[in-house]
């Protein structure tokens, strides 16, 4: 339609003033007119709704006063300015607030409109509800965020994932090295657990051999030939002995070693140790203990744990050969969670005793460090270590359920630290006696029923309590034993070695005769005492072992010892 | 030196000994003074620029450490006053730019002997302690800066720069309708932050140059209470208080405040 029409020219008889001011009031817009100092002069009802007030609280107000502070600032700073110069704006996104605090989010457009001189006549606001719009809005923002965030981590994690990769890998390395170490260890302990067993039979029998030959000799007449025969036993019965000691320490390592676990004061036994300590150290290397006040009971074989001392002392005063000092120290430990994971073997956090042995010695090196427990390492000249001292203490502790650490630096020293299970009670009465060298040489006559599958030691076995005057019965497995004891109901004494063949071990065969004649005594003994078979490597309480090798001598106490319990 | 020119969108014209420099405020570029500045063209040098971020400056050389505070845009305003050889020159700063010019002035004394402060304030939240009536509690400034960072597309789609940093489509900032004042949305929002954070009241104290203080009624950005304190504080000055009302009489009226700088200069 031509710009010259006026209103007036084209007046529509249907579109009356009633129906106009009704459009004005009710727009779907809101609808504002302000004089051009931004005094508000008209309101439409729309608005008013939307604000939730009346026009006196509009009229004669600025629009600047509907808005919300940052709005207030944003249309002074940038919107009033906008208007001047350009004479509108459009789509401003602002706030009103509503008298009743609330805040309705708009969207603005602003037009000068200007009278025949040219100057502003009025301005006209009008103003759309934007609520939908900038809820639609802040989602949008938020999914942008997130996508951002999410990019960001994206990134991040692509740049670091070599680093990580290698980070992982390293752990994972690291880790398998640890369980390599462990299976190692845990191979050369089956290994080295297998042969000793073996070699205590033999020595049993080569010891039991050498203990008749020096018998018989001291019957024989001939000076000479006789001391000279006597040497030759004397230097083969200490070779045997040595022999013995070395598979001692083999089934230490292997863990296989029977152990007696009693409640140990770790303090009173290092102090009562001191003086074989330090002659083991020699005169240059001094020598303290220090033992923390309400020291806890630990739970040890304290036989074992003065052997793993003094395995210990021998190897400090080897790294210290021109003299210094060792320190044996005990206190108690925590060790945490965390400690406990970090490490390859199974271990249970918690209390336990810890026995620090320190020297001001050469210290080892990281190789051989890492090797320090396996048998037969030895940093030693050759000849001068069995390479066995350290693997039994290791052997040991594990056995009673410790832990062993070592701390060493070139030059400075080593530290050995021994962490015992605490025993949680009182302590028991001092240890008893052993009753393994008490007493020599007393016989009986009771019925004692062998089982032993190795032929020569069952021999020597026979052969040796025959001569001390008791009846024997031999067999060389449980099925046989058992069906000699039915025939033969004065059986007092079974003596049996732990492993047998035939799927009955010694254990049972025990058991099974305990429970077909009550009041039966039983010894056993064997080359090693495994778990499987000794609960947890230890004895119960009542039952008696003799471990091989043993002599005819200690074979008769403990046999004396076990019919007169 | 021409860098730092083309960096602000420099624009000089005019003739005259000394040389006037027209300082925009937050909100707006040199645009604002469009009304204002040819009357002074034939006395003075006229110097018009826009503050990183804001118009046709490079937003490339915005530093969001350096323009952390007012003290990086008084830099900016040396260098270029430096760059066209400013001395005893006449200042003439809007709002947040008229401190700006203050500290510009401590810094380097040479550039300006006068100086025309329109709607200054030292410092926008109260400061009850000191007795110290800003405008604003500091409740209403961090509601500003909430409203800025929680409703950065409602408020950036009323500003018609949002396009201003799309390379692709350059032309459209000439084709939007809110295109007379451009600012950078983002750096926008960091301005706003350091203005209305700002405090320098300190600064006020000792300045050498003389200082006209124009001063509107119903200015809610700076109400007169500030205009009386920057007056009291600075020892050289004189305070107008004007008919124009609002925040910007350079626009809204802009031959009142043409006279007035006039008269003092």
């Amino acid at each position: 339609m031509p710009s010259s029409e006026s209103v007036a020219d084209r007046k529509d008889p249907l579109l009356d003033e009633d129906e106009l001011l009704d459009l004005f009031e009710h727009a779907p817009c809101g609808y504002l007119a302000a004089a051009p100092d931004g005094r508000i002069t008209r309101v439409n009802q729309t608005l008013l709704e939307w604000l939730g007030t009346t026009p006196e609280h509009v009229v004669g107000s600025r629009f600047l006063d509907l808005l919300t502070i940052a709005g207030k600032i944003y249309y002074e700073t940038h919107f009033a300015p906008l208007l001047r110069m350009q004479g509108r704006f459009d789509e401003v996104a602002l706030d009103l607030r509503r008298p009743d605090g609330r805040v309705v989010p708009v969207l603005v457009n602003a037009r000068e409109r200007h009278a025949a001189d040219g100057h502003v006549g009025f301005i006209r606001i009008t103003v759309f509800n934007a609520s939908e719009r900038r809820r639609y809005e802040r989602e949008l923002l938020d999914a942008r965020r997130q996508s951002d965030a999410a990019a960001a981590e994206l990134r991040e994690l692509t740049r670091t994932l070599e680093s990580r990769v290698e980070a992982e890998v390293a752990h994972r390395m690291e880790a398998e090295a640890a369980l390599r170490q462990a299976q190692k260890m845990d191979a050369i302990g089956q290994l080295t657990g297998g042969v000793a067993h073996d070699f205590n039979n033999l020595l049993t029998v080569v010891l039991g051999g050498l203990e008749t030959i020096g018998r018989q000799l001291d019957h024989l007449p001939g000076e000479a030939a006789l001391a000279r025969a006597q040497r030759a036993l004397t230097m083969a019965r200490h070779g045997a002995e040595r022999c013995a000691t070395l598979t001692a320490r083999l089934l230490a390592f292997a863990r296989r070693q029977p152990l007696r676990p009693k409640p140990v004061d770790a303090g009173r036994l290092v102090t009562g140790l001191a003086d074989l300590l330090q002659r083991t150290l020699g005169e240059t290397v001094a020598l303290e203990t220090v033992t923390g006040s309400g020291l806890w009971p630990a739970l040890a074989d304290p036989g074992e744990l003065e052997n793993a001392l003094l395995n210990l002392a021998v190897n400090a005063r080897d790294a210290m050969p021109r003299g210094g000092q060792l320190t044996i120290e005990t206190s108690n430990a925590c060790l945490d969670e965390d400690y406990v994971a970090a490490i390859a073997e199974p271990l249970a956090a918690g209390h336990y005793v810890l026995i620090a042995v320190s020297d001001t010695g050469q210290g080892m090196d990281e190789d051989a460090l890492r090797q320090a427990f396996e048998p037969f390492f030895t940093t030693k000249d050759v000849g001068k270590g069995t390479g066995l001292g350290l693997s039994q203490v290791y052997g040991f502790v594990r056995q009673s359920g410790g832990h062993v650490r070592i701390y060493s630096e070139l030059g400075r020293g080593t530290t050995v630290k021994l962490y015992l299970p605490r025993h949680l009670g009182t302590l028991a009465s001092p240890p008893e006696v052993t009753s393994t060298e008490r007493a020599a040489g007393v016989g009986g006559s009771e019925t004692i029923l062998v089982v032993e599958d190795h032929d020569d030691l069952r021999a020597y076995s026979t052969g040796l309590l025959r001569d001390l005057g008791y009846r024997v019965l031999a067999a060389t497995d449980a099925t046989t034993g058992l069906r000699l004891l039915e025939r033969e109901p004065d059986v007092a004494l079974l003596f049996t070695d732990v492993i047998l063949p035939g799927g009955v071990d010694g254990r049972h065969l025990a058991g099974e005769a305990q429970h077909r004649q009550p009041g039966l005594k039983v010894l056993f003994t064997t080359g090693y005492a495994p778990n499987a078979v000794l609960r947890d490597g230890r004895l119960d309480p009542g039952m008696d072992l003799i471990s091989k090798p043993f002599t005819g001598q200690a074979l008769s106490n403990r046999v004396r010892s076990a019919l007169d319990r | 030196m021409r860098e730092v020119l083309e960096r602000h969108n420099v624009h000089i014209s005019g003739h005259g000994p000394r040389t006037m420099v027209f300082a925009h405020g937050f909100g707006c570029d040199q645009n604002m003074w469009r009304w204002v500045a040819p009357a002074f063209d034939e006395r003075f040098r006229v110097v018009l620029f826009d503050h990183i971020g804001a118009g046709r400056s490079d937003l490339s050389a915005f530093d969001r450490e350096r323009h952390a505070s007012l003290d990086g845009y008084a830099d900016d305003v040396i260098a270029i006053c430096r760059a066209l050889d400013v001395e005893h020159g006449v200042f003439v700063g809007h709002s947040v730019s008229a401190m700006i010019g203050v500290l510009a002035a401590r810094r380097a004394p040479e550039l300006f002997d006068d100086m025309v402060l329109i709607g200054p304030s030292p410092r926008y939240i109260d400061d009850p302690q000191a007795g110290y009536a800003g405008g604003f509690s500091a409740g209403q400034i961090e509601e500003l800066l909430e409203f800025l960072d929680n409703n950065h597309m409602g408020w950036s789609q009323s500003m018609a720069p949002l396009i201003m940093g799309n390379a692709d489509r350059p032309q459209l900032a000439e084709e939007l309708t809110n295109s007379f004042c451009r600012t950078d949305p983002e750096i926008a929002r960091h301005f706003a932050r350091t203005t209305f954070l700002s405090d320098n009241r300190d600064d006020l104290e000792g300045l050498a140059a003389r200082v006209l203080v124009l001063q509107c009624a119903h200015d809610v950005i700076a109400p007169e209470s500030v205009g009386h304190f920057v007056h009291a504080r600075l020892p050289n000055s004189r305070l107008v208080l004007m008919q124009a009302t609002g925040h910007c009489p350079n626009l809204s009226a802009p031959d009142e405040t043409v006279a007035a700088i006039d008269a003092f200069v």
